[in-house]
């Protein structure tokens, strides 16, 4: 097992008032596996990711549950056991790939660095290593890209730098938060299908966030599928897109539009999703849900349910 | 049915001209020159009352620049826009004006095209009064039918932009648009900045307000699940040219350009499981600078020696289909 995380809440003390932006969140990720954290905007998906790197700041806390990496628990490390984790054995990819780079530095300063950061090799093989990952990301002349500065690559050429930073170090977890959002189709295919290959010849586990179903749909061993700050729905892949129990699953997968008959008004999901400040009491979903009734009032635990776990009082039931 | 709207062989460049600087260097034999993209290279599409029209595209394409053109943002480089067969840029004063506003226009950014300091009323009441389509005291009335034709709260209207969430700001912005009872729609990636579950809240507005005002939509976006949904007729562009048009459904089933081929193969699908073809390699190149011959040759599987040199013609290829490539009867 990668990583096991239990019960994990992280919560912000803001001056208007505490967000429970994770609460109570488990799920657990194998070697080689890809698990898709999907979820809405303000869903807590990328707070969730950013939790087990030790990357919340104040006035956000963790404030309960455990976060296991390799059978040790990381959740209360000290930032100088962080540093030796993150970027060498956690490594994450971002949205926007300038989080991950220095506009004013070269990419083989930047490379090399994060190699001699973790490891004392000799300048000349840390070049050759960088020079290598950068091949393996599917960047053409590599030799002419390691002398660029970052604004001298398209979009699509710093992501697949950030993702070769990445996987510089071997390391045994991925987490990367919308890394192909800002991309075009046929780069994000590209992006895609280098991570797929690379994750599966080294064994990396990743964690791919995202809102987009259909990316993780082609791409992920299982889904975890997030609402409001806790997962509502979790299983292999083909269970979720395929036969998906919890209401919200149901929904978002309704209102796709190729799950609709061409031209006919899109199944959609009334209402918008919930201010986090004020959630309602118990099911964060059930003012937008179809089947809610007076139990939904309790917060639903997760129950396993034909071989997935759903947070649902009344999961859809299939014909 | 005579068209509605016609694009006829629109261009539009822009041009970076040197400043003093850049020209005492240039007298100097420095290598620096004015730098022309050829953002959209002659254009032509036909749209007729009540379609709905696909534009689709990567990033760079032009797309978002033609929208532009159309909607009278930017004007043509070099050919006409036609509504009801008059060239909008020949006509004046009255007639101008209401050409203009029979055209209008939906933002991507639901964030930045709302005026923060107005509320909501005013964002929306005041095209239609300047323009003097309502008198002053059926305004209210007025905006009230707006925003509740878009499915918003008019108890709502004195708040700020900034006091919505992104769907419904996205709603204020179709009903400012709606506000000058306008004929044309172009909507350009008008739901790509919202959540799954609001995308087709939104969706489905707009296909409502197709249906109550008979509004002709050039709808402009790189999702194609969502084109091949609301579009009658996808045309796919290409490094500022169209490089195939189609009926939608002919074009999902079959289409003809490799471009669109690869467009179709490499969108995500929720019926898609580990997927393992080898994408289509290479991006889209500089417009600063485009490929000579078919400026999709660098990346194209087929490419032959004709592509690199000679541009292919968008030809009719059955009756209402096009595409722009020397070996479309060939696959």
């Amino acid at each position: 097992m990668t990583l096991a995380v239990q019960g994990l809440a992280t919560h912000f003390f803001t001056h208007a008032g505490g967000v429970k932006a994770v609460d109570g969140v488990d799920f657990s990720v194998e070697p080689g596996q890809i698990m898709g954290l999907v979820g809405e905007s303000g869903s807590g998906k990328s707070i969730t990711g950013f939790s087990i790197l030790g990357l919340i700041d104040p006035p956000g806390r963790i404030v309960a549950g455990s976060i296991r990496f390799k059978g040790t628990e990381i959740s209360n490390a000290s930032e100088a056991d962080f540093q030796r984790l993150r970027g060498n054995r956690i490594a994450m990819i971002f949205q926007d790939p300038m989080m991950t780079l220095n506009p004013v530095l070269r990419i083989d300063t930047q490379m090399i660095e994060a190699i001699q950061a973790h490891e004392t090799v000799p300048r000349r093989t840390a070049w050759e290593q960088s020079r290598a990952a950068l091949g393996l990301v599917g960047i053409p002349a590599p030799e002419e890209r390691l002398s660029a500065y970052p604004h001298q690559l398209s979009g699509g050429m710093r992501q697949r730098v950030a993702i070769a930073i990445a996987f510089l170090n071997k390391p045994d977890l991925i987490i990367a938060d919308e890394p192909t959002t800002a991309l075009d189709v046929t780069i994000q295919a590209q992006i895609i299908h280098e991570a797929q290959k690379l994750t599966r010849e080294t064994r990396t586990a990743m964690i791919w966030i995202t809102h987009d179903l259909a990316v993780v749909a082609g791409l992920a061993d299982r889904i975890s599928v997030m609402y409001a700050g806790r997962i509502v729905e979790q299983g292999a892949t083909d269970d979720i897109i395929d036969r998906p129990l919890h209401p919200y699953t149901v929904g978002l997968l309704g209102s796709v539009p190729s799950a609709n008959r061409r031209g006919a008004r899109l199944a959609q999901i009334e209402g918008m999703a919930p201010n986090m400040l004020a959630l309602p009491p118990g099911c964060a979903f059930a003012p937008r849900c179809q089947h809610a009734d007076a139990t939904c009032a309790q917060v639903p635990e997760m129950a396993a349910v034909s071989g997935r776990t759903v947070r649902c009082f009344h999961p859809v039931s299939r014909p | 049915m005579k068209p509605i709207l016609e694009i006829d062989a629109v261009s539009k460049r822009f041009t970076r001209t040197l400043d003093v600087a850049g020209r005492v260097a240039q007298r100097l034999g420095a290598k620096v020159r004015e730098e022309t993209v050829h953002a959209v290279d002659s254009v032509s599409l036909t749209i007729a009352p009540g379609e709905v029209v696909g534009l689709v595209g990567e990033s760079g394409c032009g797309k978002s620049t033609l929208g532009r053109v159309v909607a009278g943002i930017h004007s043509a480089s070099a050919g006409r826009i036609l509504l009801d067969g008059q060239d909008i840029a020949a006509l004046t004063g009255a007639e101008r004006r209401a050409a203009t506003l029979a055209v209008q226009m939906i933002f991507q950014d639901p964030f930045a095209s709302l005026n923060p300091r107005l509320r909501v009323e005013d964002i929306i009441g005041e095209a239609p009064r300047v323009h003097g389509l309502v008198t002053a005291d059926a305004l209210s009335d007025y905006v009230d039918e707006t925003m509740r034709r878009v499915g918003l709260d008019p108890a709502l209207k004195r708040r700020y932009a900034h006091q919505f969430s992104g769907g419904q700001r996205q709603r204020i912005g179709i009903a400012r648009a709606l506000a000058v009872k306008p004929r044309f729609l172009v909507c350009d990636e008008a739901i790509a900045a919202l959540d799954v579950s609001i995308q087709a809240q939104v969706i489905n507005l707009f296909m409502d307000l197709r249906e109550e005002l008979g509004l002709t939509y050039l709808f402009i976006s790189h999702d194609l699940s969502v084109v091949e949904h609301i579009a009658d007729s996808v045309a796919i562009m290409y490094l500022g040219r169209i490089v195939e048009t189609a009926p939608t459904e002919a074009l999902f089933e079959a289409p003809r350009h490799p471009y669109t081929r690869a467009l179709l193969a490499e969108a995500p699908r929720l019926d898609q499981r580990r997927r393992q073809f080898e994408p289509i390699r290479g991006e889209i190149p500089s417009p600063l600078d485009p490929p000579p011959g078919c400026h999709f040759h660098p990346r194209c599987p087929k490419t032959q020696d004709i592509c690199r040199t000679a541009l292919p013609a968008l030809d009719p290829i059955v009756p209402g289909r096009h595409a722009a490539c020397h070996f479309w009867a060939e696959t």
